[in-house]
C-alpha cells in the first residue's frame, strides 16, 4: 500500500482489495447513472424499459446470470426519469446495488399478464408520454399500451449510444483488468500448444483460466482456430461486464505475420480523435492488403457495442476520445492460410493506446 | 433432424396461416437452421448475430450469418447470405431488400425480436409473434432431438464427476466453475450455454437472500466465494450439444457426508419424483402432474414459488412444456403431455432450519411411458453409510 500510488498496476483479488487498487463501484455506477438521467433529458424520455444484457447493466450495475446467446426483448430493467429511480426484474436483491431499493424490485414471471401488472405498479411509468425501448416483439408492442402504459414508445438507442460510447476512468480500469485477464487466458493457451492438442482442448485450457480468475463467462468461445498451417488464439474476458480481448496467430510464414503487424499498426495508428471510420479504411487500404471481409474495428464497453467499422459499414462513425475500440488486422495468403491480431485500444486525447498487450505467439 | 425440424416449421406456417418467419434469437435460429454458431455473451452475439428466414412452402430456410463455417452442408446455395446487421441502421436497407424478395407486400409475417432499425427500415408487413409457431414445433422433440438432449447431459454429467472430486473446504465456487468448464470441453461439449451456479443454502429462508415472495432464492450468480464445511450447495449448470441444451442440477455438501435429515431430504425429493413420474404418460395433464407431486409432499407444493415442478429443455435451456408456474392452473390443465415432450422435472424440498434438497431428473415421454434421460446416481446422497 501507499498513501497516492503512482502505478496503481492491475489488480484483482483480495490483495488488491486492501490495497484500494480496484475499481471504485459505487463512483462507476453514480456516474454511469448521471449519465443515464442526463441523457434521457437531453433526449426528451420520460422512461427506459430495456432488455439488453449490456444496457441492464448500464442502468443497474446489477450483477445478472451470465447465459450465451441474445434473446428476444423483454423488459428487464425500467429507469424513470421523474422519480430517479430504476426498477429490475429481480425476485432477490442478491446482486443488485444498495441504490436499488427492495421496492424498486419485480418478480420473475413466466406469465406475461402477471410481468405487464408489475410492470403497471411502477411509479410515472403509467403516466409517461415517451418511452425508450432497445427493442420490441410483436406481443410487447400490444401488451405494453393495453396493460402498462399508453406512451410512445420510441428508440432508446442514440441515447443509451451517446451515454455508453466515452468511458469513464473507472470503466477503462474494468477493461484493463479484463485485458489483463485475457493476457492470462493468452499464455495459458500458448503454454498447451504442443502437437496433437485440439481446439477443444484449448477452448478447455481458455475456460479454466478465465474461470479461475474470476471472470466465468467469456464474451465469445470462438477463441482458438486451427489450420494445417496455422494457429490463432483470440481470447476475450468479461470483468464486472466490461470487455477486453486480443488475438496472435502462429505461422511458419513469418512475412505473413510481419504483413499482418504492419496492417495494426496502421489501423491503431488511425484511432485518433476526430478521425472517423473512413480513416480506418484508408489506413487498412493503404497498406495495399485486399478487403479482410471482417470487421477492422468496434466499439467495446459492456460487451460488444457499436460502431462497427468493416464489412462495408461505419465509415462516418466518429472515433472520440475515451472511446475502447477492439481493432483488427487479418490478412491471407493464398495457399498458406492467414494471420489475425486483434487488439483493444483507447483512445485517448493524444491517440491511440494499446491496452491489451503481448508479443508474438 | 434438421429436415425433420423444418418440416415441423412448415406444417405450423400452413396450419396458422402465415407466410414466413423472420428470426434472431439465438435458440431460434438454430432450431430453424441447424446452423452453428460459437457461443458469444449477448450483446456479441446480438451485434453479431445470425438470422433466419423461413419463407411457407419453401423447401430450405435463408441463412444470413457471419459465422461461414457452421453452415449444414446440405443448405443450397442461393439460401446461403452473407451476415446482416440488425441492430444498425448502417445497412438495413440490404435486409429490407432481401425480405422484398422472399415475402409480398401484404405478407403476414411471423419474427422473434424487433431492433428499432428493424421497425424503422423493414417492409410494413403483418408482423405477427412468432411464439405460436416457433412453440408448437419445439413441443414435441423427434428421436435425433432427444439423442442429443442425452448427449449434451451425459457429457455435462461426466464433467460434474470432476467437479464434485475438487469439492472441499476451501474451494471456491468460480473454482468449481475451472473445474467443470475444462472437463466438459475436453469431453467434446459444443458450447456453455450458462454460467454454473454453485449456490450455499442457508438453513433458512431467513438468512437466506431477501425475496420479493418469501420464498427461496435460486439461482445467484457464482462469485468467488469460499465454500466452507457443510455448506450445502446446489449444483446447475447447462452446457449444449449440437445446439441442444442439458440441464444438470443436483445438491452437494462440502467436506461431509450428508447428515441423517438431509438424507431424509433425499429420499423426499425421490418420493415426490417418483410418484409423479408414476403418472407421467402421454394423455395426463399438467395440472394432474403438479397435484401429484403435491400430495406427495403431504400437501406441500414442493418447488420455489417463482418456478415450476417440471420444464422442458431443447434449444432451450427452459422451454415448454411448463408445469406450475405462474401461468396458471387453466393453463396447466389444457397442456396435456405428448409422446416426444421432454420433461426436467426439479422439486425442491426444503426444511427451514436444516435447508434442502434439489435435484433435476430429465425424462422423454414415449407412447406409453417415459424414458429417463439423465443419470440416476445422486452423489454424495443416495449412499447409506
Amino acid at each position: 500500500m501507499s498513501p497516492a500510488p503512482r502505478d496503481r498496476g492491475v489488480f484483482i483479488g483480495m490483495m488488491g482489495l486492501e490495497d484500494g487498487a480496484r475499481v471504485d463501484f459505487a463512483r462507476l455506477r453514480a456516474e454511469r447513472r448521471a449519465k443515464v438521467f442526463s441523457g434521457m433529458a437531453a433526449h426528451d424520455l420520460d422512461a427506459l424499459m430495456l432488455g439488453g444484457v449490456g444496457n441492464v447493466k448500464y442502468v443497474s450495475g446489477a450483477r445478472q446470470l451470465g447465459r450465451s446467446g441474445v434473446l428476444p426483448f423483454a423488459p428487464v430493467a425500467v429507469v424513470v426519469r421523474e422519480t430517479e429511480r430504476v426498477h429490475l426484474l429481480s425476485t432477490w436483491d442478491e446482486g443488485v446495488p444498495p441504490e436499488i431499493g427492495r421496492d424498486d424490485l419485480y418478480r420473475m414471471s413466466w406469465n406475461p399478464a402477471n410481468l405487464a401488472a408489475d410492470l403497471a405498479k411502477i411509479p410515472g411509468l403509467r403516466d409517461a408520454r415517451r418511452v425508450g425501448t432497445d427493442g420490441l416483439t410483436p406481443m410487447f408492442a400490444s401488451l405494453i399500451p393495453e396493460r402498462v402504459t399508453k406512451a410512445d414508445l420510441v428508440d432508446a438507442g442514440p441515447m443509451l449510444t451517446a451515454a455508453r460510447r466515452t468511458k469513464t476512468p473507472d470503466e477503462i480500469l474494468c477493461v484493463e483488468v479484463a485485458s489483463a485477464i485475457a493476457e492470462a487466458a493468452l499464455s495459458a493457451m500458448k503454454g498447451a500448444l504442443a502437437p496433437g492438442i485440439t481446439d477443444r482442448e484449448l477452448l478447455a485450457v481458455y475456460h479454466e483460466r478465465i474461470a479461475s480468475l474470476g471472470a466465468p463467462m467469456p464474451p465469445s468461445e470462438d477463441v482458438c482456430t486451427v489450420t494445417p498451417s496455422s494457429v490463432t488464439l483470440a481470447p476475450g474476458a468479461l470483468y464486472a461486464g466490461y470487455e477486453a480481448g486480443l488475438a496472435r496467430t502462429r505461422t511458419a510464414d513469418s512475412e505473413l505475420v510481419s504483413r499482418c503487424e504492419g496492417a495494426m499498426d496502421a489501423l491503431v495508428a488511425a484511432c485518433h480523435p476526430g478521425n472517423t471510420g473512413a480513416d480506418l479504411y484508408r489506413a487498412w487500404e493503404a497498406t495495399g492488403n485486399g478487403d479482410p471481409g471482417l470487421p477492422l474495428a468496434h466499439g467495446l464497453g459492456l460487451g460488444a457495442e457499436p460502431p462497427l467499422i468493416g464489412l462495408g459499414r461505419g465509415r462516418d462513425a466518429a472515433i472520440e476520445e475515451g472511446m475502447v475500440l477492439s481493432v483488427q488486422s487479418w490478412v491471407a495468403s493464398e495457399g498458406i492460410g492467414g494471420c489475425l491480431q486483434r487488439d483493444t485500444v483507447l483512445v485517448e486525447s493524444g491517440g491511440p493506446r494499446l491496452l491489451t498487450r503481448y508479443g508474438r505467439l | 433432424m434438421r429436415r425433420e425440424r423444418f418440416e415441423r416449421l412448415q406444417r405450423q406456417l400452413e396450419a396458422q396461416g402465415i407466410d414466413g418467419l423472420v428470426l434472431l434469437g439465438s435458440s431460434s435460429v438454430g432450431y430453424a437452421t441447424g446452423a452453428a454458431a460459437p457461443a458469444q455473451d449477448g450483446d456479441r452475439a446480438a451485434l453479431f448475430r445470425q438470422v433466419a428466414v423461413v419463407v411457407k412452402g419453401d423447401s430450405a430456410p435463408h441463412l444470413y450469418t457471419p459465422f461461414a463455417d457452421g453452415v449444414p452442408a446440405e443448405l443450397p446455395e442461393d439460401h446461403l447470405h452473407g451476415p446482416l446487421f440488425p441492430d444498425l441502421d448502417d445497412g438495413i436497407d440490404a435486409f429490407a431488400k432481401e425480405l422484398t424478395e422472399h415475402f409480398g407486400s401484404r405478407a403476414r409475417v411471423g419474427v422473434d425480436d424487433q431492433t428499432h432499425a428493424m421497425l424503422r427500415g423493414l417492409p410494413g408487413f403483418e408482423w405477427v409473434d412468432v411464439s405460436d409457431v416457433v412453440g408448437a414445433a419445439k413441443l414435441t422433440k423427434t428421436p435425433d432431438e432427444i439423442a442429443c438432449i442425452r448427449n449434451a447431459q451425459r457429457l455435462n454429467e461426466l464433467a460434474m464427476t470432476d467437479a464434485l472430486a475438487a469439492l472441499r473446504p476451501g474451494v471456491r465456487q468460480i473454482d468449481l466453475s475451472a473445474v467443470f468448464l475444462r472437463r466438459v470441453f475436453e469431453l467434446g461439449a459444443s458450447a456453455n450455454g450458462i454460467d454454473p451456479i454453485w449456490q450455499v443454502m442457508a438453513p433458512t429462508r431467513e438468512l437466506g437472500p431477501w425475496t420479493l415472495h418469501g420464498d427461496l432464492a435460486y439461482p445467484t450468480v457464482t462469485t468467488d466465494r469460499f465454500l466452507r464445511e457443510g455448506d450445502v450447495i446446489w449444483v446447475d449448470s447447462g452446457i449444449t450439444w449440437q445446439g441442444y441444451a442439458s440441464d444438470y442440477g443436483r445438491t452437494w455438501t462440502t467436506g461431509v457426508s450428508p447428515n441423517a435429515k438431509q438424507q431424509a431430504h433425499f429420499r423426499r425429493w425421490r418420493t415426490v419424483v417418483d410418484a409423479a413420474l408414476d403418472v407421467l404418460k402421454p394423455g395426463v395433464s399438467a395440472l394432474e402432474l403438479g397435484r401429484t407431486a403435491i400430495e406427495a409432499n403431504d400437501g406441500v407444493r414442493p418447488w420455489i414459488e417463482h418456478f415450476y415442478l417440471a420444464h422442458g429443455v431443447g434449444t432451450d435451456s427452459a422451454e415448454m412444456p411448463l408445469i406450475g408456474t405462474d401461468l396458471g392452473e387453466g393453463f396447466d390443465e389444457r397442456l396435456i403431455m405428448q409422446p416426444g415432450m421432454v420433461l426436467v422435472l426439479e422439486p425442491v424440498i426444503w426444511e427451514d432450519g436444516y435447508a434442502g434438497y434439489r435435484s433435476e431428473d430429465i425424462v422423454a415421454v414415449t407412447d406409453t411411458s417415459w424414458v429417463k434421460l439423465s443419470g440416476s446416481t445422486y452423489e454424495p446422497y443416495g449412499v447409506e453409510v
